[in-house]
């Protein structure tokens, strides 16, 4: 079996009182576009300055492509970061920015000036190699930040929310490159990010980190489609959640009880026992809605309220048996009229379980 | 401006720059003039010039002067300097107590600090002198290398050594290549401010002066008390162009540091200059 690119077992920072990151476990895969997801505080950012070596564990052991770590100092270490404020070195232009590291790992003089020349063009940024940072545009910035850690050809590319001060535009262009960049260079990239349609994008795997914890780690359809806890389901998207309770078990399939709705067919993951109490989770755009009343199973609500949004209209209901739901309709159909009544209906396989009670940490 | 409109204001600013000039255009001129009591022209000389470059009071009050700017700029560099790299790392209680002891310094009369540390060096038996002289100096001195020096550090990315250390610098050669080197034209400014300063002072210099060599402004004020000669005006000039080509320098340097900043502020330091 070949060596992860980044190996974290059982680590834990902690900062005074406040415990950052508890019982960490995590593989990162050599070549994969790896990213850590989730609200600000989670703990992702620590993680990642854990990898670069700016923090240590306070426990728990991380290794960089099989090596431990442990003690080792930053400059030491086979990674490298594109920090979120970029850091790019103000007195020096684009060329000695990008060959900052090479100098530092005392590279040739024709080596430095090949593989500088290479980076720059990998990010497009050729002619404005004697440019100084500040009189680059924040893309152009971000690119040099990209070619400084790259030239290095680290082990593992760390990225700290690197996108987050471009504006809309520039950062759904930018996502695409970066996707394709990584593709082309092969590096292992651990993209850390509080966008979850950002990482959805771009990464082969997504990692979910909530108040130090690690909630879940899938590719982007695992984490949508197939939430481990009610907090993932909500972090990477809006779901409707109803309360219910395991009656039988048949496979990967389980009926359930929902309350005030009756008995349903669910998917969920293995090893929920009969009795168990649950969540039932629909997405908003797997909610049909039918003008004619009681189609859906005898099930209907009010519309509150409809949100036309292009591609999609998003629906807001009131059911008295369910309570507030969303939904979302294709943009280009009628508008539900506001305040009338409609059946609702779901296909089985659009609805996932999750154990309602989440065992303590 | 428009002088019809604001007779009172204009009126004020030609008198504001007459005082300023004239007394320069007056000493530049009569450096020049044959005639001893300066009653007239009498004629092109450089002979004051040659006076004053062979006059042995003020070639030596020139070099205790020099050696007092020069010790006394570097001192203050590097508290200066040292004390920024504190700062940056500071929590916010600290950094206003260390502010505050940079604008105390600023504050206080210069006749004050110079008496209080008169006071100090006799009782703490520390013997007057150029180290006395160099240390009053950099009291103040200090305080103003440290504000261009800290706002040149604020400008920069707190994450500058972390990107360093990332790329495989050590310390040391972090702070070499990327703290020190982007602070460097700060540095350079601040080290030519602190030195001119320290060039023109009389007050501090005249305190602790003790029983040493006097610098080259007592000399002067000592020139004019015993006998006023052309030469003095001849002295007075050389200095003037020394210490605006000195000034010069700094302001162009501290204009780099200001351009090389994340949002290309601008540094003001003649703001600080007009203060003293």
């Amino acid at each position: 079996m070949t060596e992860s690119a980044v190996d974290i077992t059982g680590v834990q920072k902690r900062f005074g009182d406040l415990v950052a990151v508890r019982d960490l476990d995590l593989r990162i895969e050599r070549g994969e576009f790896f990213s850590i997801i989730g609200p600000s505080g989670c703990g992702k950012t620590t993680t990642l300055r854990m990898i670069a070596g700016f923090e240590e564990p306070t426990a728990g052991r991380i290794s960089v492509g099989g090596r431990d770590m442990t003690g080792v100092r930053p400059y030491r270490r086979p990674v490298n970061t594109v920090f979120q404020s970029y850091a790019l070195f103000p007195h020096l232009d684009v060329f000695e920015n990008v060959a900052f590291g090479l100098r530092e790992a005392k590279v040739g003089k024709g080596e430095i000036r090949a593989r500088v020349g290479e980076a720059v063009s990998l990010v497009q940024l050729e002619g404005r190699e004697r440019s100084r940072p500040r009189q680059l545009s924040g893309g152009q910035q971000q690119r040099v930040a990209l070619a400084r850690a790259l030239v290095n050809r680290p082990e593992v590319l760390l990225l700290d929310e690197p996108l987050g001060a471009l504006d809309l535009k520039l950062r759904t262009d930018m996502q695409t490159q970066l996707k394709d960049l990584q593709r082309t260079v092969g590096v292992t990239f651990c993209y850390v990010t509080h966008d979850q349609g950002e990482a959805f994008s771009m990464s082969d795997r997504v990692a979910v980190m909530n108040h130090g914890v690690l909630e879940q780690v899938g590719t982007p359809e695992d984490i949508y489609h197939r939430p481990a806890s009610s907090f993932v389901a909500n972090f990477v998207g809006t779901a409707n959640r109803f309360a219910g309770r395991v009656e039988s078990v048949q496979s990967d399939r389980y009926a359930v009880a929902i309350d005030g709705v009756g008995l349903r067919i669910a998917s969920g993951p293995a090893g929920l026992a009969s009795g168990a109490a649950v969540l039932v989770l629909v997405r908003p755009e797997n909610l049909v809605l039918d003008g004619a009343v009681g189609a859906g199973a005898g099930l209907d609500a009010n519309v509150v309220d409809t949100a036309f949004l292009g591609a999609e209209r998003t629906v807001r209901l009131h059911s008295p048996r369910l309570g507030e739901l969303t939904a979302t309709a294709r943009g280009s159909g009628e508008a539900p009229e506001q305040g009338s009544r409609v059946g609702l209906s779901w296909a089985d396989d659009d609805a996932w379980l999750i154990p309602a009670a989440e065992p303590a940490p | 401006m428009n002088v019809r409109r604001h007779p009172f204001a204009a009126g004020l600013s030609l008198l504001v720059l007459l005082f300023l000039w004239l007394p320069l255009i007056v000493v530049a001129v009569n450096s020049f003039n044959q005639q001893t009591i300066m009653a007239g022209w009498g004629g092109f000389t450089t002979h004051w010039y040659s006076l004053a470059l062979h006059d042995q009071n003020v070639r030596t009050g020139l070099e205790t002067t020099l050696y007092i700017a020069i010790a006394s700029a570097l001192l203050s560099l590097a508290i200066a300097v040292s004390g920024a790299l504190w700062w940056r790392h500071a929590s916010p209680r600290a950094r206003a107590a260390y502010d505050g002891l940079i604008y105390a310094r600023i504050i206080l009369p210069e006749v004050v600090s110079a008496t209080a540390l008169f006071f100090l060096f006799l009782k703490i038996h520390f013997t007057l002198g150029l180290t006395a002289i160099v240390i009053g100096h950099t009291v103040w001195n200090s305080a103003y290398a440290a504000i261009i020096v800290q706002a040149r550090m604020a400008g920069l990315d707190p994450a500058l050594e972390e990107a360093a250390a990332d790329l495989g610098a050590t310390p040391w050669r972090a702070f070499r290549r990327v703290t020190f080197a982007a602070l460097l034209p700060a540095i350079i400014a601040a080290g030519l401010l602190a030195f001119t300063f320290s060039f023109d002072d009389v007050v501090t210099s005249v305190f602790l002066q003790g029983a040493s060599n006097t610098p080259l402004p007592v000399v002067i004020l000592g020139m004019i008390r015993f006998r006023i000669t052309p030469e003095i005006n001849a002295v007075g000039l050389l200095v003037m162009l020394f210490t605006v080509t000195l000034m010069s320098f700094a302001v162009l340097a501290y204009a780099t540091a200001g351009s090389l900043g994340r949002s290309g502020r601008r540094g003001n330091m003649l703001d600080i200059y007009r203060g003293r």
